[in-house]
């Protein structure tokens, strides 16, 4: 079973997103802010991130940054409210997996996820 | 003939409101005569007040001039009627038919040549015109001509100019009454009696009835010493004034008319102040006094009415201004409301999606159903909150005045642009004073300045600054109000920009009118507080709003 990480700031869809992906069959932790996920990653690390964009504080740009910089690297599946071209560029050139728009169909994101789980897997075969 | 012109034809012979009028000039015409002939003070043969000729005129004033011969066909059998039951011969009854054509079609004419539409008594301009032209010149041209006939046909035994003298002051007095109160009802729109609220009627009775009750004192009751009778004059005053100024040109022009008839109706039976003397000169002192009432309560009550309606619509204007000021912050805003639904969109989503998966699985357990459902009510309710919010702020409406809370409004305003705060990453720090008293205002044009404010925070930070993105949203008790502070942390302003931003049209933004700080200073100003800006160039700038406290 993997386990995901979600990174919201919003408690309700922290809540529903752990849901939707128990109620798949994955292991799910949330994290009100980036900060808080960097804290804890050093302990727990989880098979696949997904990442809110825009959180009040430090935001998910940031957060993929600062995961690039200090080589851990967490598959990330990218969510946001407001989607523009450009940051959906950003995002990919950080090394975001995938990104998606809320709200978020549930086929949509359990295959990011599955996605993003099997790029890990790869160089852990190696 | 081919079928167009036939229709042509046809319209202008039975165009219906032409028919109309015609009925009613007719109608109106004979009555007037009847009522001309009551204030006729015997033996004295000319009527202190002769009403048909204004009624005439006032006809041919609403009426396009194409029409006008129909009008005055109209005249003609009701004049006939009228005169010929009293003895008079018929050479002077169709001398006189002419002559009061004459003065309908002067005045009318001579106000069409300036006014090309139907005349409304809603500006001075008008009023003024009314007045020159058929108040003053047309009975005064018409009466030599009809004093000209009288003598002509050798009627009567007065000589020439005392026949133009009373013929003219009869005919002027009558302009002023009759053609003003026809004007002025026939272009009266009914709705306004049909919205009027219960009190309206009350202070429209208590104006005529005043009007009434001092006309009848003053100028009909035997009872009072004649010394004290010039004072008396004065009486029906504060109610004349009262109808100009708050019942418009209508009213100033019903109360005349009323007061015009209790006056003459007093004098034809030999009672009020004028009596005692000849007929003639109780006619004359009777229509100089009625006449030098006259002119000026219709141009008070003009006055006031264009002076208004000149409020109103500056009032209109400002409000709709402010309307699109609004809207178009709508589309600065848009992104952050995008992201401010989808928000508990996602919830719903994720959540209804979830229990799919445990019903598929048959893993769904009453609570757990129950705890997914309260969680969809929750962020659908959330979603409704956003969009009531919304609604509240860009409807269109009047000025609201209600005691307000700035804390509360501040976390209006902050929950509506949270969306556009988030989005751009600017972290927003609030410092509110506990308990600030409460304030007066508009909770739509108040929280549209504090918009205006967040949002040109937010554009002034979109660069990016070197300490990070913050607005700080303060409220602070003054010793009489209450300060509220937006406080950026984008590069400022120079001096030299500070005024040019409260111009109107003066932008920065991409998107935007221009109008935002313009309209906001207008609007903290109808508030009796104060707006304004303070820089440190390249730390930020904020913006300041005083509002005076209002305690209950």
């Amino acid at each position: 079973m993997p386990s995901v990480a979600i990174v919201d700031d919003e408690e309700p869809i922290r809540k529903a997103l752990r849901r939707l992906l128990r109620a798949s069959g994955i292991e799910a932790e949330s994290y009100a802010s980036g900060q808080e996920f960097l804290d804890a990653i050093a302990e727990r690390r989880p098979d696949c991130l997904v990442l809110d964009l825009h959180m009040s504080g430090m935001g998910g740009l940031e957060v993929l940054r600062s995961l690039q910089s200090v080589k851990h690297k967490v598959p990330t599946v990218i969510i946001t409210a407001h989607d523009e071209p450009e940051t959906r560029e950003q995002c990919l050139a950080a090394g975001a997996c995938a990104y998606l728009r809320k709200p978020l169909e549930d086929r949509l994101l359990l295959n990011a996820i599955s996605a993003a789980v099997r790029t890990r897997a790869v160089p852990l075969k190696r | 003939m081919n079928g167009e012109e036939v229709r042509a034809l046809k319209s202008i012979r039975f165009d219906p409101s032409v028919l109309r009028a015609a009925l009613l000039v007719g109608v109106g015409y004979y009555l007037a005569a009847r009522l001309g002939f009551a204030f006729t003070l015997q033996p004295h043969p000319i009527s202190t007040l002769w009403p048909p000729n204004a009624l005439l005129m006032a006809a041919l004033l609403l009426t396009p001039a194409r029409a006008w011969w129909v009008l005055l066909s109209a005249a003609l059998p009701a004049h006939l009627a009228a005169e010929l039951q009293s003895g008079v011969p018929l050479a002077m009854v169709l001398g006189w038919f002419a002559s009061n054509c004459s003065e309908a079609l002067i005045g009318a004419g001579l106000v069409r040549a300036f006014v090309p539409a139907p005349l409304r008594l809603d500006s001075l301009r008008n009023a003024a015109l009314f007045l020159l032209c058929g108040a003053l010149a047309a009975p005064l041209a018409s009466s030599f001509l009809d004093a000209a006939m009288v003598k002509l046909i050798g009627f009567g035994d007065s000589d020439y100019w005392t026949l133009v003298r009373t013929r003219a002051s009869s005919n002027v007095l009558a302009d002023l009454t009759v053609v003003p109160l026809v004007l002025t009802w026939a272009t009266f729109r009914l709705e306004r009696l049909r919205d009027a609220p219960p009190r309206r009627y009350v202070e429209v009775a208590a104006v005529f009835l005043g009007v009434l009750a001092t006309s009848l004192v003053a100028f009909d009751l035997p009872l009072l010493d004649a010394n004290a009778a010039p004072a008396l004059f004065y009486a029906p005053l504060p109610f004349l004034l009262w109808a100009a100024v708050r019942l418009g040109p209508t009213g100033a022009a019903s109360a005349l008319a009323l007061m015009v008839v209790v006056t003459i109706w007093g004098a034809v039976h030999g009672l009020g102040p004028f009596t005692g003397g000849a007929p003639q000169d109780t006619a004359r002192d009777l229509q100089f006094f009625l006449i030098s009432v006259a002119v000026p309560l219709l141009l008070l009550a003009v006055v006031l009415e264009e002076r208004t309606r000149a409020e109103r619509e500056a009032r209109e204007q400002r409000l709709q201004l402010a309307h699109l000021s609004r809207v178009a912050m709508l589309g600065e805003l848009s992104g952050g409301i995008a992201h401010e639904l989808n928000q508990p969109l996602t919830a719903i989503l994720a959540n209804a999606q979830a229990a799919q998966h445990l019903l598929a699985a048959k893993r769904l357990g009453q609570e757990e159903m129950g705890e997914i459902l309260r969680d969809i009510i929750a962020a659908d309710q959330r979603a409704s909150e956003v969009i009531r919010r919304l609604r509240a702020l860009f409807k269109k409406g009047e000025t609201q005045f209600q005691r307000l809370d700035a804390n509360e409004l501040v976390a209006e305003v902050l929950s509506i642009t949270r969306g556009d705060l988030v989005m751009r990453g600017i972290e927003t720090v609030t410092e509110l004073a506990p308990a600030p008293p409460a304030i007066e205002g508009d909770r739509v044009q108040l929280e549209q300045v504090m918009l205006n404010l967040v949002l040109n925070a937010c554009e002034a930070m979109s660069a990016g600054t070197p300490l990070g993105r913050r607005l700080t949203v303060r409220t602070q008790l003054l010793a009489d109000g209450v300060q509220i502070s937006f406080a950026d942390r984008g590069p400022g302003f120079h001096p030299g920009e500070y005024e040019k931003m409260f111009t109107p049209f003066h932008t920065t933004k991409a998107q935007g009118l221009g109008l935002g700080l313009s309209i906001s200073r207008s609007i903290i100003d109808a508030h009796g507080g104060r707006l304004w800006g303070t820089a440190l160039p390249g730390r930020g700038a904020t913006f300041f709003i005083v509002l005076p406290a209002r305690p209950a």
